[in-house]
């Protein structure tokens, strides 16, 4: 996301009124403005950096940049725009910015989850005191316009049973190869077992206690296995109604062969599906999802549908052992910054992130439309499913990276 | 050196005393992390001097370097501590023959006579004048769960051996963290450093660490590497040379008495800052296309002050 001038200008205004109140309050405003421009500061930084202020020079500004910067900035991808906000923020005669007018920025990270518990507070206190009411910066929200997003949005519900479902044994049996490569991992940890590489000493030696400290059975070694957890996001929009029978096999396939399958499907918005496709009958549960989700075959907000994945499903579902799935084309007509965003929050959080994109396979494809674009940096495999052909050859492809 | 009388620019001149050329930044944080008893966590890319931070900061303090190199599957029995069970075993099976006091062995196997150190109970334990200077390096290449583990001992700096009992560190050492980013390092992680990105240096500042670590070499040629290192940086190739590759080769130069770099010269030694087949590849290529115009680069640097 390209961060402008503005945007980093609108930042600093919103705490404008706490300027001026000591160099605790400018330090605790200056980390804020970082905060809403996405830079991650937590409230134990800001109280670091206001110690280090004590060991450093504060006539010699490079070192009190060095100083912040140590403290505040943990992140390579940030350092520029920390300066940028910095020669911004710290002018030395800043003119005071008007206090009233404050603008909701129109793209900046809406994160105002981000101090971790308890660490609210500070500014705001601080911001109460020296601004009047309607000043108050307000939550941000993302700037949709709901109705012009998606002009030719049906919220249509498709008809299943002209799909005529029929297992096609070699799908699923891709399907199964996949899950299992995606699934299970290797890990460098080892764990006790009767038969391994290496002898465990610790546990050898414990056994040997019942025996009088003779040592009869030797405790190996080996590797374990991780369980990933795989969560499985669907684009169900109207572009990919050519593979929607194959998306739900698919889905059904995975969800049925793997543990801990988290299913989800969006088009303009999000649906959590995986209590729908738990029962052994496709045909049953296609028509429980066609009945319980809206928008089957509509427009498609990508950005929108991950956001509402990010706040209310990742914290529980996520963690550095999932590996996310996106099966989409990536034609998206929301907000393609929004997209981005998504898309980096996602990624810092999960293990992998894999694109499968039926068009991916058209030998003129380039992921030219903006969605793709956007979404192409955070994605560790982009690869390409549309037959069962190329459902073999992404289980291979599988096989290689994820081991 | 007294830790209490450090100042950015002594730490500065003392690194450069040591042969290790930083800008005031980088002193500005270690000067930080040493006053403020926090972890320095440094990120560059490879060769660029993040591991030798900590070696150099050892010598200046003169005090012990302790290092725990990361890998995956590093669990906190390599890193920490174990007890020495062959020597434990060895022991009992001793007092079987002398018929000993059986609880007396007990409590003996269990001292700390019987405990093998791993670095980071040696960083805590150390006890002399001026605390160790720990270097955890590449912790990227550590799984999640050591990082876990770390966090916890980077937090309280002591150690609890059920054992024994908790051991606290009497001064808290230096601690040095390095990455490569392979992999994001947690927040959490991140939240208790200090953090210095090491870039690249400057030609200015690349030309005056060849000459700090090889005095003796011709002040032409040191501008040329440079300068051609530079150019390279620029380029994309696959690694990236860092410093330690500029070192390398300047010292494989001045071992075949070259004065000045020319093309052969340069073809013949590039197995110093190129270190995979399809960059060496690439090299020739540019050098032949003429896109990388050896001769206009190597006249360049003569503008640089000595």
């Amino acid at each position: 996301m390209e961060v402008t001038a503005e945007i980093i200008q609108d930042a600093v205004a919103r705490y404008a009124a706490v300027r001026g109140q000591g160099t605790l309050a400018n330090l605790l405003a200056f980390a804020r403005v970082l905060k809403q421009l996405g830079i991650k500061v937590g409230m134990s930084q800001v109280i670091d950096a206001s110690r280090s202020l004590g060991f450093v020079n504060l006539a010699s500004k490079s070192d009190f940049r060095a100083a912040l910067r140590a403290n505040l900035v943990s992140e390579k991808d940030d350092i520029a725009l920390f300066e940028r906000v910095f020669e911004f923020f710290w002018q030395d005669d800043h003119p005071e910015r008007p206090t009233v007018d404050v603008v909701t920025p129109p793209m900046v990270s809406g994160e105002r989850d981000g101090w971790a518990d308890g660490e609210e507070g500070g500014v705001e206190e601080l911001l109460a005191q020296g601004q009047s009411p309607e000043a108050q910066p307000e939550p941000d929200e993302e700037p949709f316009s709901v109705p012009t997003y998606s002009p030719n949005e049906i919220l249509s519900r498709k008809d299943f049973s002209e799909m005529g479902i029929e297992e096609s044994r070699a799908v699923a049996r891709a399907i199964l190869m996949i899950a299992n490569k995606i699934a299970t991992q290797v890990s460098r940890r080892k764990r006790r077992a009767t038969k391994g590489e290496s002898i465990d000493p610790r546990w050898t030696m414990r056994k040997s206690i019942k025996y009088g400290g003779e040592i009869v059975e030797l405790v190996a070694r080996k590797r374990r296995i991780k369980k990933t957890r795989v969560v499985l996001l669907c684009d169900v929009s109207g572009s990919m109604d050519c593979y929607s029978r194959f998306l739900i096999q698919f889905m059904y396939g995975l969800q049925n062969e793997l543990w801990g399958v988290e299913t989800f499907v969006f088009s303009t918005s999000l649906s959590r599906i995986t209590h729908l496709i738990r029962s052994k009958d496709i045909a049953g549960a296609l028509d429980r999802i066609s009945n319980a989700v809206l928008g089957w075959s509509g427009g498609t907000n990508i950005g929108r549908s991950l956001q509402t994945f990010n706040q209310d499903f990742a914290p529980a579902l996520v963690s550095h052992r999932t590996v996310v799935v996106i099966i989409s084309d990536g034609w998206d007509r929301g907000d393609v910054r929004v997209l981005e965003r998504e898309m980096r929050r996602l990624k810092a959080r999960c293990r992998k992130i894999i694109w499968l994109n039926p068009l991916l396979a058209s030998e003129h494809y380039e992921p030219l439309c903006k969605g793709m674009q956007a979404a192409l940096p955070y994605l560790d495999y982009f690869l390409s499913v549309h037959n069962v052909h190329s459902l073999v050859a992404l289980g291979r492809t599988l096989q290689r990276l994820v081991a | 050196m007294n830790p209490k009388k450090l100042t950015i620019e002594t730490i500065q001149d003392a690194l450069r005393a040591h042969q290790y050329i930083c800008d005031r930044s980088l002193a500005t944080v270690v000067y930080l992390s040493i006053a403020m008893g926090k972890p320095l966590l440094l990120e560059g890319e490879a060769g660029v001097g993040k591991t030798e931070v900590a070696k150099v900061l050892a010598e200046v303090m003169e005090t012990k370097l302790i290092r725990l190199q990361c890998y995956e599957g590093l669990d906190a029995n390599t890193a920490l501590y174990e007890w020495n069970y062959p020597k434990q075993m060895l022991r009992i099976k001793l007092e079987e023959v002398q018929r000993g006091d059986r609880e007396a062995v007990e409590t003996e196997i269990f001292s700390e006579e019987y405990l093998v150190r791993r670095p980071l109970l040696e960083a805590i334990q150390s006890d002399g004048v001026t605390p160790p200077v720990l270097l955890i390096d590449e912790i990227d290449r550590a799984d999640m769960e050591f990082e876990a583990f770390l966090l916890e001992v980077l937090s309280d700096f002591q150690i609890t051996i059920p054992e024994i009992g908790t051991i606290r560190a009497k001064k808290r050492p230096y601690v040095y963290l390095t990455s490569n980013r392979t992999r994001e390092i947690h927040d959490a992680l991140k939240r208790r450093c200090l953090y210095h990105w090491i870039d690249y240096p400057s030609l200015e500042k690349e030309y005056e660490i060849v000459m700090t670590k090889f005095p003796q070499v011709e002040s032409l040629l040191a501008k040329q590497i440079c300068a051609f290192m530079q150019r390279v940086r620029e380029m994309n190739f696959y690694k990236r040379p860092g410093v330690a590759e500029t070192l390398d080769w300047a010292s494989a130069l001045m071992a075949l008495n070259r004065h000045e770099l020319d093309e052969a010269t340069v073809n013949e030694t590039m197995g110093c800052v190129f270190k995979y087949r399809e960059d060496l590849h690439r090299l020739e290529e540019e050098l032949s296309s003429k896109r990388l115009d050896l001769n206009q680069m190597l006249k360049a640097p003569t503008e640089l002050q000595a």
